[in-house]
């Protein structure tokens, strides 16, 4: 059993959400069910957390073929980098299902799905089956956008959908190309991940294949200017949705970058980390600047997303092990906080039927502890020392001073943006006078609170207490980067053991 | 002797703890029945009062060790570590922080019992008192991080608490704004802060990041990075310490209830700045430019705060800009590498801008929250107490010996006099006599003279004794505390700089005894012109003058905050519109929205062929297949 | 010989062709398909003949075969879309317009 923890941890909900989709149950059976699932899918990922070994290589390694003929196997592995995504989205996701009661049976069984696909993409250690959950995950956000969203939902849901296939279609063909020059340059076919990392890669197609994969996962992070889906899906789709987008899907897109382009165009990557890096760093100052000009609360939040989403992505371009290992934490930091001022968000239209900031005023009078967690989810996300947030941007701007003195300056300024438009919500939502759309406000129920306060604790234990998770990521950071580096073979010869051993286990069977 | 010690790590948490309990009991209560005030009361007390008795025992630990090896630290869990970058969650206790620990806890307990009176029927009493445990549980760590980063969790953590302070009448939007332009401003400078610290640790870091790792190799550091560092601290500071450009916040900040403007934005938070400086003395003191830039920012700020505080009519924004001034002497003196002078300036600042301020909140509170002085006059009769503390506190500011800011502020101009900073020194003369001028412009206007509102005349009383006598022990402070670094001259043994010296890289300037009579009487006269001015124009009550030319410009501020308003924050929020509504929807979503259109047109163009009758479907299939048969039949011959 | 049978063939084929196109009653178009089925059987077993073979036989009967299902699909189809419109005009039948 515990050898296919990680097929568990993705089929569990794909196949309850698939069964749910093909039964006559009702949404109370459906919430349950969901609850139950993705409960049990924490169970499993604290489970995980206290087995892993502080050590680089793939852990929980599985591998079966599926096609032979063309090194297409089904394999699975997750490292310190990985663990984290993967953790936090069995961290998050049930508190979904505690929060919000009014969908139909339909879209809790695509929260499953997106659940399951989600860890299909974390823990692929093979390119097609990557591209095969990459896309997997896309499916259950279009039902959701489409069908559960806000009144313009139908442009978003298209403009979501081709926006990602279309980069989608550009990463498989670089995947194609890498599996072709794999079988070029060592006589046999394989799309797995740490194999790919031996390939040498040069020559103009090589830089086509490089964008390929780049402008896939500059689209899914998003990086500027390629994130003008988002404001649009992240606030047409129902609360759970846009949680799940800003809290993990961005993030498989930075998670992906690391796992398959930092290693495999170790070249090209070093050629076009600066251009990346502005991209990042602009891309923060941009969408930090006009979220302080949004009238909706949540498509602020969504410019907010994006542009802590540039920071993090920088993280990764800056090819040094503070950076890195800060991209990563933040991924974390920043899936809790924004997540929940999402959720936040989700209850705050709920309660007031509006998502114009100009109708709120003097909601933390009568919700006080409402006010309290989301001020603290709020300082969270501006970086405030103490909670999650802080580490992993200085780390960040750490990095990015030693990558660049210019990029490290510009990339401080997200101290600054970020505290402008959140103080300006801030002051506008909680404090002055009370209008009357905010009149009467409810506090948090108790199964509200509850649901909320690990999550705050969490934000809270991460900021002042991060050594166990980042000595977890560190290693698995330190061996991309030697990957990345000129001499990669050496440090990698582990990490493809550990895979070949792992094939070894499973043919015995 | 050990140094490791295991209970400096109890002095932050405390009031944390306290902060923790009381806003934990406010949010559960607040919208049900509140709970009553004197057992907030209790808990917000005992964390500080515990805090300062800890305070104490570092004191007197400290002060049983050699000189050479004064020093305690704590290193409580490693916090993160990255490769080289290794931080750990750890306290450090030297004569330097053991001074600011004392002085913190100590005006800390004292603000907390008379806020326990200022405060009394507030709905938001636990809130209060939980931010201010907050604050001085941030405070704490920051004076005892034992290295950059932790300082920082402090720094931020007091800015923190200072814009909810400032914003803790958030029902008016005038307040919010305060507190956020506080918390922007400082985030402006904090920007500075991070990155020193960058520059810092990929310079010298790798061998460890705390103060005593950096000191013992700050002599590797490149002069080019050193200056780098130096002045992007001092960019932090500079935000901290409300000095130009950043010092715009703190007269807004006045907005809080007068306690806080005590503690936090007169007596310890806006010293940080002035105390990372001196922590850092250790690069300050190698890069000499560094330090020019620092003493003649702080000075002119010193000039720029005391022009503007001769004209303001509200007391707390004449307490507010004369802070601004005194921290420009400050920072003038740790500028002129005379950090000691400095830091003692914090000291003895501390005690009597705080009892001004409680002072200037008892009369407030006696007026029913009227600030305007002109709506003041004849106080004197109607509260002793606080005429008299408040005095003391008004002699100490304006430099009269033998109060506390006499010796403080004469140990900073000599300083500046002795290293042939004769610049600084002429200014810092001048901006003496306009603090006595301004100082008992304020106590003639609001004390002396005639009632000039009658009414609110009849209603002031005396303050209750939860809140005179904290006055009072200031008062003895503001009397007594410049007698601890009393200089040679009047015999005495500069204890304080003895004290301090192991922890700051500074060299006492010898000068003649020539050049420190000049000093000490240039200050005297300084001071006696000013209040001689002050006595003529409002000794026997004056009526609100109308400001004309250069005075409208100053009672105006220069327009300093217009001016910010229109190059930076209109520009801003112009730019934020502009991408709102136009460079997001047709620049950078342009290309989609132009992807999406053309496939529009293309499949207007297509659809014409669509008409919709089966048998013109059939036609085109004939011909298709008519054109396939005769291609084929061609390619077959 | 052989070419008589095929340009009857291609003769009914045709004409099969211009029912389909120019008429729009719907049982006329669908005639006109039975005729193109019948001018394609016709060769069928024509060629059958000239080659002397059963293949061409087996496939005109399941020509025929398929013709008799589709009928009576189809059949069913014109009521339903009389039923729905009242008419058997195929130009009332246009929903595929673009």
């Amino acid at each position: 059993m515990f050898e296919h923890v990680l097929s568990v941890m993705i089929f569990l909900p794909i196949v309850a959400g698939l069964v749910l989709l093909l039964t006559p149950a009702g949404k109370g059976i459906a919430r349950l069910t969901g609850g139950v699932i993705s409960f049990a899918g924490l169970v499993l990922g604290i489970d995980i957390f206290f087995k892993f070994k502080n050590q680089g290589p793939l852990q929980f390694v599985e591998n079966i073929p599926m096609i032979p003929s063309l090194g297409i196997n089904y394999s699975l592995g997750i490292d310190g980098i990985s663990l984290f995504i993967l953790l936090a989205g069995a961290v998050l996701l049930p508190m979904v299902y505690l929060l919000f009661t009014t969908k139909s049976k339909g879209y809790y069984a695509n929260l499953l799905i997106v659940q399951g696909a989600m860890a299909g993409a974390v823990c692929a250690a093979d390119m097609i089956l990557f591209y095969v959950f990459w896309e997997v995950m896309l499916l259950p956000v279009f039902f959701m956008l489409g069908l559960w969203g806000g009144e313009s939902r139908i442009p978003a849901t298209i403009k979501i959908t081709i926006y990602t296939i279309a980069g989608s279609l550009l990463m498989l063909l670089g995947i194609i190309y890498t599996g072709v020059s794999y079988h070029a340059q060592f006589g046999e076919w394989s799309f797995n991940i740490v194999q790919m990392t031996q390939l040498q890669m040069a020559g103009p197609v090589a830089v086509l294949a490089f964008f390929g994969f780049m402008i896939a996962f500059a689209i899914k992070i998003p990086l500027f200017p390629f994130h003008t889906w988002l404001p649009d899906a992240y606030t047409e789709a129902p609360t759970a949705t846009t949680f799940v987008l800003s809290a993990i899907m961005a993030k498989i897109g930075v998670y992906a970058v690391i796992r398959l382009v930092v290693p495999i165009f170790d070249g090209e990557f070093a050629r076009y980390a600066l251009l990346l890096a502005y991209s990042g760093v602009i891309g923060m100052m941009y969408c930090g600047i006009t979220a302080i000009a949004q009238k909706d609360f949540k498509r602020m939040f969504a410019f907010s997303s994006a542009s802590h989403m540039g920071v993090i992505a920088l993280g990764v371009f800056c090819m040094n092990l503070q950076a890195l290992t800060g991209s990563v934490f933040q991924i974390v930091a920043h899936a809790t906080s924004t997540g929940v001022l999402f959720l936040f968000a989700g209850i705050l239209e709920d309660r007031v039927k509006t998502r114009k900031i100009a109708d709120l005023g003097g909601i933390a009078y009568t919700a006080p502890v409402f006010a309290l967690f989301f001020a603290i989810a709020m300082l969270a996300s501006v970086g405030l020392p103490g909670t999650s947030g802080f580490i992993g941007e200085f780390l960040i701007i750490l990095g990015a001073i030693k990558f660049n003195v210019l990029i490290g300056v510009l990339a401080g300024t997200t101290l600054i943006i970020g505290v402008c438009y959140m103080l300006w919500m801030f002051q506008r939502v909680f404090f002055e006078k009370t209008k009357p759309a905010s009149e009467g406000f409810k506090d948090l129920t108790l199964t509200e609170g509850l649901t909320f306060l690990p999550v705050i604790l969490l934000i809270i234990f991460m900021g002042l207490y991060p050594q166990p998770f980042l000595e977890k990521i560190e290693p698995a950071a330190q061996l991309h980067l030697a990957a990345a580096d000129a001499g990669k073979t050496i440090a990698l010869a582990d990490n493809t053991h550990a895979l070949v051993q792992g094939s070894t286990v499973e043919t015995q069977k | 002797m050990e140094h490791n010690v295991t209970f400096l790590g109890y002095i932050p948490i405390l009031p944390l703890i306290g902060a923790a309990v009381l806003g934990l009991l406010h949010v559960g209560t607040c919208t049900r029945k509140p709970i009553h005030e004197k057992i907030y009361g209790v808990f917000a007390c005992i964390g500080p009062l515990l805090s300062f008795v800890l305070a104490l025992r570092v004191f007197f630990t400290l002060k049983g060790m050699p000189e050479e090896a004064r020093y305690l630290t704590q290193e409580a869990f490693t916090w993160f570590q990255v490769g080289d970058l290794n931080i750990s969650m750890g306290f450090l206790a030297d004569p330097l922080s053991s001074l600011m620990l004392l002085f913190v806890t100590l005006i800390g307990s004292l603000i907390h019992i008379y806020s326990i009176g200022y405060m009394s029927g507030d709905k938001n009493f636990g809130k209060f008192f939980a931010y201010l445990n907050l604050f001085l549980g941030s405070m704490l760590v920051l004076v005892l991080g034992d290295s950059p980063v932790v300082m920082f969790v402090g720094w931020e953590g007091v800015g923190l608490c200072s814009y909810l302070l400032i914003s803790f009448y958030c029902e008016d939007t005038d307040n919010v704004l305060a507190g956020n332009k506080a918390f922007i401003v400082n985030r402006i400078g904090d920007l500075g802060f991070v990155l020193g610290m960058g520059f810092l640790f990929w310079a010298i870091g790798a061998q460890g990041f705390d103060f005593m790792s950096l000191k013992a190799n700050a002599h590797v550091l490149a002069p080019g990075v050193a200056l780098t560092v130096c002045l992007l601290l001092f960019v932090g500071a500079t935000g901290k310490s409300a000095q130009i450009p950043l010092y715009v916040w703190l007269p807004d900040a006045m907005a809080g209830p007068t306690p806080v403007s005590a503690l936090i934005h007169a007596a310890t938070m806006v010293t940080a700045g002035v105390y990372m400086v001196a922590r850092f003395s250790f690069i300050y003191a190698h890069v000499p430019l560094a330090g020019e830039i620092v003493a003649w920012v702080g000075i002119l700020t010193a000039l720029l705060a005391a022009i503007f505080g001769m004209f303001q009519d509200d007391i707390k924004k004449v307490l507010a800009y004369s802070t601004v001034s005194q921290l420009g002497y400050m920072f003038a003196g740790v500028g002129v590498a005379a950090y000691s002078a400095g830091i003692f300036h914090v000291f003895t600042h501390a005690f009597f801008k705080a009892l001004l301020f409680l002072g200037a909140g008892a009369v407030i509170y006696a007026m029913h929250h009227e600030q305007n002085i002109w709506k003041m006059g004849g106080l004197k009769k109607k509260m002793p107490k606080t005429y008299i503390t408040m005095l003391i506190g008004a002699l100490a500011l304006a430099g009269c010996p033998p109060f506390a800011g006499f010796f403080s502020k004469d140990e900073i101009l000599f300083s500046a006099l002795a290293t042939g900073h004769y610049g600084i020194w002429i200014v810092g003369v001048l901006v003496a006599g306009m603090t006595a001028y301004y100082t008992f412009r304020m106590i003639f206007v609001v004390f002396h003279g005639e009632p000039r509102d009658q009414e609110a005349y009849d209603h002031a009383h005396e303050a209750p004794a939860v809140m005179t006598v904290p006055l009072i022990i200031l008062a003895v402070g503001a009397l007594c505390a410049g007698f601890l670094n009393l200089p040679a001259i009047f015999g005495g043994h500069q204890q304080v700089s003895h004290w301090l010296a192991p922890s700051l890289t500074e060299h006492h300037p010898h000068a003649s005894l020539f050049v420190e009579i000049i000093a000490i009487g240039a200050s005297v006269l300084a001071f006696v012109i000013g209040i001689r001015a002050a006595y003529k124009r409002f000794g026997a009550g004056a009526e609100e003058p109308q400001f004309q030319g250069f005075a409208k410009f100053a009672y105006h501020k220069f327009y300093v905050d217009e001016l910010y308003d229109a190059v930076f924050v209109q520009p801003y929020k112009r730019i934020g519109d502009a991408i709102r509504k136009t460079i997001e929807p047709s620049v950078t979503d342009g290309p989609v929205t132009l992807a999406a259109k053309v496939y529009m047109i293309a499949g207007a163009a297509f659809k014409v062929f669509q008409v919709g009758y089966v048998r013109v479907y059939a036609l085109y299939m004939i011909i298709g297949l008519s054109v396939m048969s005769l291609l084929l039949s061609q390619s077959l011959n | 010989m052989i070419q008589s049978y095929l340009t009857v063939s291609v003769i009914l084929f045709c004409l099969g062709i211009v029912g389909v196109i120019s008429r729009r009653n719907v049982f006329t178009v669908f005639m006109s398909i039975e005729l193109m089925l019948n001018a394609a059987n016709l060769s069928f077993v024509a060629l059958a003949r000239l080659h002397e073979s059963m293949d061409g036989h087996v496939l005109a009967l399941m020509v025929m075969a398929v013709a008799a299902a589709e009928a009576a699909l189809a059949l069913a189809v014109v009521i339903l879309l009389h039923k729905h419109k009242g008419k058997l005009d195929t130009n009332v039948f246009s929903l595929l317009k673009g």
